[in-house]
């Protein structure tokens, strides 16, 4: 009889404990009460073939930061995975439904590259997050400074800011005609960087911007410089911007 | 559930905490500290408040072109080459604390190799010496044809060419 308990009991334990599976599987967009924002939880990817993010990490990295987009409203997703994407269902890149919530983290999302990612579960991965602006509009709408700091390298479509933090922020693609900033430059949180656009160099890529954010984690007497996950300070900064007061 | 036990886990394996890295200086050699020809003015002025070890290629030591933005805590020289920017930044400071035990952390905290890695079209390696995290890139205008960008022997001839040229104690 005791045996029978234990068995029933142990029954019900793994029971639970699917359900408990099943419901991280199905885990819901996040809704956000007012302006109509949604997002998927840091960390869940596609459900396609995109890779493993770095799920159930909330931990906000970049406290504070402002939106790297002037205006809402602002969609961040994959490039590569979504709709007229290298990998993803075929249509445009600039098809509508590109341009919706929720938002859907794209940090480790699975590239044909190997750089080590060591916040990413798989080891590599994409090291920040793609966002579209409002639309589709090339070289129209502008990416902003995150944080007060300084611009410390323009190359051919990538700019550098470090923050008075000491993370340096990587912003992608903008029109290189657009910039609004010099190297050394002194920069306040806001001011205007450049336009977002498909600059690649010579290649041109989808209209979007790049972000990532890149800080020094140290343990013990040592230390590495690493991409951090951005989604959850992101999702915080875009709730600020939508609130009024980014 | 799990969900919010991951959460706390990692929330309670980060620390916030930032500041300045502890940093070995190198025995310099005397030839990095006094060049046969001085380096140039925009070289020495750039970095003369730079408190860490200034390391940038031997091979544009001397290009008076070159584009700086440092302070006492770091710096960041960009060389401008034909159709391309080589670019070398230093940085002693810090932003997050982990345990060096702390297994959610094992491929941050294992050491790695020097690894050179194209991505997003750019040309790059991380390293760290003397307790200092440096970046070496290079972008090409044309990333997908230029072999510079596209194959890892040019940054590694580059990177194999570091040299101490200043930064103060």
């Amino acid at each position: 009889m005791r045996y029978f308990f234990i068995i029933l009991i142990v029954l019900a334990l793994t029971s639970c404990a699917s359900k408990k599976e099943d419901s991280i599987k199905k885990e819901p967009e996040q809704t956000w009460k007012g302006k109509g924002f949604t997002y998927y939880p840091s960390g869940q990817l596609l459900p396609t073939n995109s890779g493993k993010g770095r799920f159930g990490d909330r931990y906000v990295y970049a406290p504070g930061i402002r939106f790297p987009l002037a205006y809402a409203p602002a969609y961040l997703n994959s490039q590569v995975y979504g709709i007229g994407g290298r990998y993803g269902p075929r249509g445009s890149l600039c098809d509508k439904r590109n341009y919706r919530y929720p938002w859907r983290d794209n940090f480790c999302e699975k590239r044909n590259r190997k750089r080590s990612m060591p916040l990413c579960p798989a080891g590599t991965g994409h090291q920040g997050v793609d966002i579209r602006a409002k639309d589709c509009k090339d070289n129209t709408h502008y990416a902003v400074a995150v944080e007060e700091g300084v611009i410390t390298y323009i190359g051919s479509y990538s700019v550098k800011l470090r923050g008075i933090t000491g993370r340096t922020y990587r912003y992608l693609h903008l029109n290189k005609r657009s910039l609004q900033v010099h190297r050394g430059q002194r920069v306040w949180r806001g001011q205007k960087i450049g336009r977002v656009s498909n600059n690649m160099g010579r290649t041109k890529t989808s209209i979007h911007l790049h972000f990532d954010i890149k800080q020094t984690i140290r343990f013990g007497n040592r230390s590495k410089s690493v991409y951090v996950p951005p989604y959850a300070s992101l999702v915080n900064a875009y709730k600020r911007l939508l609130r009024g007061r980014p | 559930m799990r969900l919010l036990l991951i959460t706390l886990l990692l929330i309670s394996s980060l620390n916030a905490e930032s500041g300045i890295l502890d940093i070995e200086w190198p025995q310099i050699d005397p030839t990095h500290q006094k060049p046969s020809t001085p380096y140039p003015d925009v070289l020495t002025k750039g970095i003369k408040d730079t408190k860490l070890p200034v390391y940038i290629p031997s091979t544009y030591a001397y290009d008076k072109k070159m584009a700086i933005v440092a302070d006492k805590n770091f710096y960041t020289i960009s060389f401008f080459i034909d159709k391309a920017i080589v670019m070398i930044a230093g940085d002693k400071t810090f932003q997050e604390t982990i345990s060096p035990s702390d297994a959610k952390f094992d491929k941050v905290i294992k050491p790695s190799a020097v690894e050179f890695v194209e991505d997003e079209g750019i040309m790059s390696t991380d390293f760290n010496r003397h307790g200092v995290n440096y970046t070496l890139s290079i972008e090409c205008d044309d990333y997908k044809t230029d072999t510079r960008c596209t194959k890892e022997e040019f940054l590694r001839n580059i990177y194999n060419r570091l040299i101490i040229v200043g930064g103060k104690k």
